[in-house]
């Protein structure tokens, strides 16, 4: 009897372990990233044309950030081959070691910003902080630099920060406080918070996502606001009364990894390989206003020229702004933060 | 040899022992068994699903980044004064919110209790309708409503009643308003629930024995509605402390409650503990607070009516 | 602590009381007098208690006027018409203990605490329940709440005292002793009474007299003695003790039972059909010797005969199959001479305890 029963309990779990690993494994990837329009993009210019290229399948996902990754490593459960993630997330995740080494004898990291090609994640778009404001409200003369945001008296009226990228908001303020944009980093984290102490009790929404930053904005509940740059293109598309710029903006880049233990390493890397070639690169910002984090795709030919310069990483807009330090934050995000939200939630 | 005294000899038995004493006792214990083997499952459900997880949290709350057993996550609580700050927003906000309840949740629930059957049953749909909507969608159709170019401040100001927008939305009134709506179907139906238990002939007595609607109203209606009012200020007040999506949705990031600070510090800290030790505390206060009211609710309840 | 000084006469003129097209009360008439100790009784939906409602406030008639001690009422709110009133479920205040339940109606009179202690301690005594005060509602016994509901009815020295089935929830050992003692406290208290129920034994043992209600109309209104002697229509004589109706007929100045002629003390009603009414005590079994002056006789086969100890039961069915029933107490002389089943017999009844009334429907 106990016999027999065990031979069962064999035999279910052979079962069980068969089915789980499919037989196509070594044909198909997964990839995730953040949904939305923007993976939406992405599928687009990266996805498919890889699997196409490569002869695999790219199975896709959603991704809430680092957290994800670590309970899959932790737990091991590791669901995806490659994920996206902020690039300060990729850091900070390196220092943890939940990520595969890269091998750039695959993946060719020319073109990419040194900053952002590390042993084990790469950068693969850039997104921008920018100010935004209702011309309904203020015309063409509205605020154009931080310090105009700051500045109350010369430009009344509502206004949105982000709680929730304290990192983000902490470089704006430090450009507000009149900082050039080469002498941001490394950051005066006291001084930016002395910074955001000017301007707390005059923001009358702090967002905590893109989705609210755009709301706000829309509904004119805020009269200027910072928001991401995609966000900020899509109200314009919209037709609502807004204005932005790259003046002063805030890059901050995206990276990918591949989680350790990912079950297909190696197509994984021909994958992300091919995502961050020039070739590849250069579609994204036909799609999405998240630009190539591959400077070498403005040089393909396949942007059109009128595009190029509402691209953020386009090498004139680049100048205009502040890359977020990675690493910086990395080492400073967790006191930083906490420093932020006290300030914040007097 | 006869019958009779075999039943002589059965009647007599050892002395001082019932007849079937270990039978009945084996018996007995077997009929435990088999009512604890019935139990089990909703047993095993209840250390599967409540005990299990929360004693792993706890478990969590005690480990710092490192690894390494550490009241870090706790110390925390008191080097950074914005835990505290949310912790007294939080409840704040859940004292605001469960009055509001009640102040509008009481006449509601007594109207209902009032309505004969059948209009009472089509009024308590639509009570309850609002449950079949998403919190996240009420929340929105909320701001749309509130916000500076909302529906009400648009109406007011084209009827020049206002001529400054109205701050309704992305701050403190926002968050009550919207999380008041979402709760308040939590504080009628168990005060309805016991408005409609409280005997009609009580009532009768009352005004027969010479108190006027509104004396009979505050000296028996009120205090026999009190435990239907008690349990829905519970079930308020506790959720309003889990609150999320509302505050974070219509405080404009200026309220900040207890659910949203543990989503913050969750993906801030890399360690687990850092989150599960603002659950345990929340925990923690929550049954102490509840303990507190049963305590004096119990001694309301149970005790004589002292107002001589 | 007395009452009779301050109790009032009721006077209740046209009462009318529709529930949507549904007549519940219809052109009520009735007098109530100072200090009585009136039943309304009837069977359910014959609009006793509504009529209590609307003497107490509760309901508010269509039509039609109370007057209390002379003073019209029909429009004065419950609380302000000082009228006691005991519920069928007692009505106790569950959040408040005895004391409490008791002093509320001198707490609403604002009367001060050591008066309401003393009334309240005086109220007790009178319904047996000294020293209880301080019990909460639900430690109390069915009777204990019965009196508690009656101490708060008269602690505040209402005109009229009303009650509501008060004893319908109590066992039947009970309900016997509380009916004698209610009937005490009346006399001692001499309020006006109105009581309701639907127990024609309860009305008998307690009422002074008794209204019996049928259908929204008062059908008589008599003392018990009266009203069980003399009913005056089929419902009041159905109603009230235990009856068998014999169909008779008028005709020609006298009253016909088939061939035989019916002896009666009251006069003769006008012709037509008719019923008598037969009291099971009031039979009794005749020979044929016996002279049949004053005696009405029928003849009748046993069809069962009950022993139940002090007394017997006989079933008995006239020629057209019509059942009688006979109860007498089992003395010797009677146990003699019991008939057996099947056994032909003759029922007498005395011409005195004869008692006509018209046909219904």
């Amino acid at each position: 009897m106990n016999r027999m029963r065990k031979v069962c309990v064999v035999a279910i779990a052979g079962l069980i372990a068969s089915t789980a690993v499919p037989a196509i494994a070594a044909d198909t990837i997964t990839v995730a990233s953040w949904g939305g329009t923007y993976q939406e993009a992405q599928t687009k210019a990266f996805f498919k044309p890889t699997a196409d290229a490569l002869g695999i399948t790219i199975k896709e996902d959603t991704t809430n950030g680092l957290d994800d990754v670590r309970l899959q490593v932790t737990g091991n459960a590791v669901k995806w081959d490659i994920t996206e993630l902020g690039a300060d997330e990729c850091a900070r995740g390196s220092k943890e070691g939940l990520f595969e080494k890269l091998d750039y004898g695959i993946i060719d990291k020319s073109g990419i910003n040194p900053k952002l090609v590390h042993d084990d994640w790469v950068g693969i778009s850039y997104t921008s902080v920018v100010l935004i404001y209702r011309t309904d409200v203020f015309g063409d003369k509205g605020p154009k630099t931080w310090a105009d945001f700051w500045n109350v008296e010369k430009f009344p009226g509502r206004r949105a920060l982000s709680s929730s990228q304290a990192t983000e908001t902490l470089s704006v303020a430090a450009l507000a406080s009149g900082l050039p944009i080469d002498k941001v980093y490394p950051v005066d984290i006291d001084g930016a918070l002395k910074s955001v102490d000017k301007i707390r009790g005059h923001v009358d929404a702090w967002w905590t996502s893109g989705a609210q930053a755009m709301q706000l904005v829309k509904d004119g509940e805020v009269d200027m606001a910072s928001i991401w740059n995609g966000r900020a293109g899509t109200l314009k598309k919209e037709g609502a009364p807004v204005s932005f710029s790259f003046d002063q903006g805030v890059l901050t880049a995206d990276c990918m990894v591949i989680p350790k233990g990912a079950k297909n390493k190696e197509a994984a890397m021909k994958a992300l390989a091919m995502f961050v070639s020039p070739q590849l690169q250069a579609n994204l910002p036909l799609y999405v206003d998240n630009g190539p984090v591959n400077e070498k795709a403005f040089e393909t030919g396949k942007i059109p020229p009128e595009r190029i310069k509402d691209i953020n990483s386009a090498p004139e807009n680049v100048k205009k702004q502040v890359l977020q330090d990675a690493e910086f934050w990395r080492d400073n995000l967790v006191e930083a933060t906490e420093k932020f939200n006290n300030l914040i939630q007097q | 040899m006869s019958a009779q005294s075999a039943l002589l000899k059965e009647i007599a038995g050892p002395a001082g022992q019932n007849l079937n004493a270990q039978e009945l006792r084996a018996d007995a214990r077997r009929e435990q068994l088999r009512l604890l083997a019935l139990l089990a499952p909703s047993l095993f459900l209840v250390c599967a699903i409540i005990i299990v997880p929360i004693g792993w949290l706890f478990w969590l709350s005690l480990f710092d980044e490192s690894g390494a057993l550490s009241a870090a996550n706790y110390a925390r609580f008191f080097e950074q004064a914005s835990y505290i700050k949310t912790f007294i927003t939080t409840f704040k906000v859940a004292f605001i919110v469960t009055g509001a309840c009640v102040l509008l949740g009481y006449p509601l629930a007594y109207m209902l209790s009032q309505l004969p059957r059948r209009a009472a049953s089509i009024c308590l749909i639509f009570v309850i309708l609002p449950f079949w909507t998403s919190v996240l969608v009420r929340t929105y159709a909320w701001l749309v409503i509130l916000q500076r170019k909302g529906l009400i401040n648009s109406w007011l100001i084209d009827l020049g009643v206002i001529s400054q927008p109205l701050p309704l939305a992305n701050n403190f009134a926002g968050v009550v308003i919207g999380m008041t709506h979402i709760l308040l179907p939590f504080l009628v139906l168990p005060l309805y629930a016991s408005m409609k238990t409280i005997d009609t002939d009580c009532l009768r007595a009352g005004m027969n024995l010479g108190a006027s609607p509104a004396a009979t109203f505050r000296q028996i209606f009120f205090p026999l509605s009190l435990p239907g009012l008690a349990s829905g200020v519970v079930i308020v007040f506790v959720l309003c402390l889990g609150f999320f999506v509302t505050p974070a949705l219509m405080g404009g990031g200026k309220v900040v409650m207890w659910a949203m600070r543990m989503e913050q510090t969750t993906s801030l800290y890399s360690n687990w503990g850092a989150g599960a030790a603002l659950g345990v505390v929340l925990l923690v206060v929550t049954l102490a607070l509840l303990g507190l009211f049963q305590w004096l609710l119990g001694a309301r309840t149970t005790g004589v009516w002292s107002s001589r | 602590m007395s009452i009779a000084p301050s109790a009032l006469p009721i006077s209740m003129r046209r009462i009318e009381k529709r529930f949507g097209s549904v007549p519940v009360l219809r052109d009520l008439n009735l007098d109530v007098e100072a200090g009585e100790f009136l039943t309304l009784l009837g069977p359910s939906g014959s609009g006793k208690t509504t009529l209590l409602m609307i003497l107490a406030g509760f309901v508010r008639a269509n039509g039609g006027s109370i007057k209390v001690g002379g003073d019209e009422i029909i429009t004065t709110p419950p609380h302000r018409r000082n009228i006691g009133m005991v519920f069928q479920n007692y009505a106790l205040f569950p959040h408040m203990n005895v004391f409490h339940n008791i002093a509320f109606p001198l707490k609403q009179r604002g009367v001060a605490a050591a008066e309401t202690a003393q009334r309240v301690e005086k109220a007790l005594e009178l319904v047996k329940l000294q020293g209880l005060g301080e019990r909460r509602v639900d430690q109390l016994s069915g009777g204990q709440r019965q009196r508690v509901a009656l101490a708060r009815a008269i602690v505040f020295e209402p005109r009229i005292v009303l009650m509501d089935e008060p004893l319908s929830a109590l066992d039947k050992g009970l309900r016997e002793h509380m009916q004698i003692e209610l009937r005490a406290l009346h006399r001692r208290l001499g309020m006006t009474t109105v009581y309701v129920t639907h127990d024609q034994r309860e009305a008998i043992t307690m009422s002074d007299r008794i209204a019996v209600m049928n259908g929204g109309r008062i059908e008589q209104l008599d003392q018990p003695e009266t009203l069980y002697a003399a009913p005056k229509t089929q419902f009041v004589a159905g109603f009230i003790g235990e009856s068998n109706f014999v169909p008779v007929e008028s005709r020609n100045g006298s009253v016909w039972y088939e061939d035989r002629r019916i002896q009666t003390e009251a006069p003769t009603p006008p012709a037509g059909p008719h019923l008598m009414v037969v009291r099971p005590e009031k039979l009794r079994l005749v020979t044929a010797t016996e002279p049949s002056a004053g005696i009405n006789v029928l003849d009748a086969t046993v069809s069962d005969i009950i022993y139940q100890g002090d007394s017997f039961v006989c079933y008995a069915s006239l020629r057209d199959g019509r059942q009688l029933t006979l109860r007498d107490y089992c003395r010797s002389d009677v146990l003699a001479r019991l008939p057996a089943p099947g056994q032909p017999i003759m029922l007498g009844l005395d011409a005195k305890d004869t008692i006509l009334v018209a046909a219904e429907g």
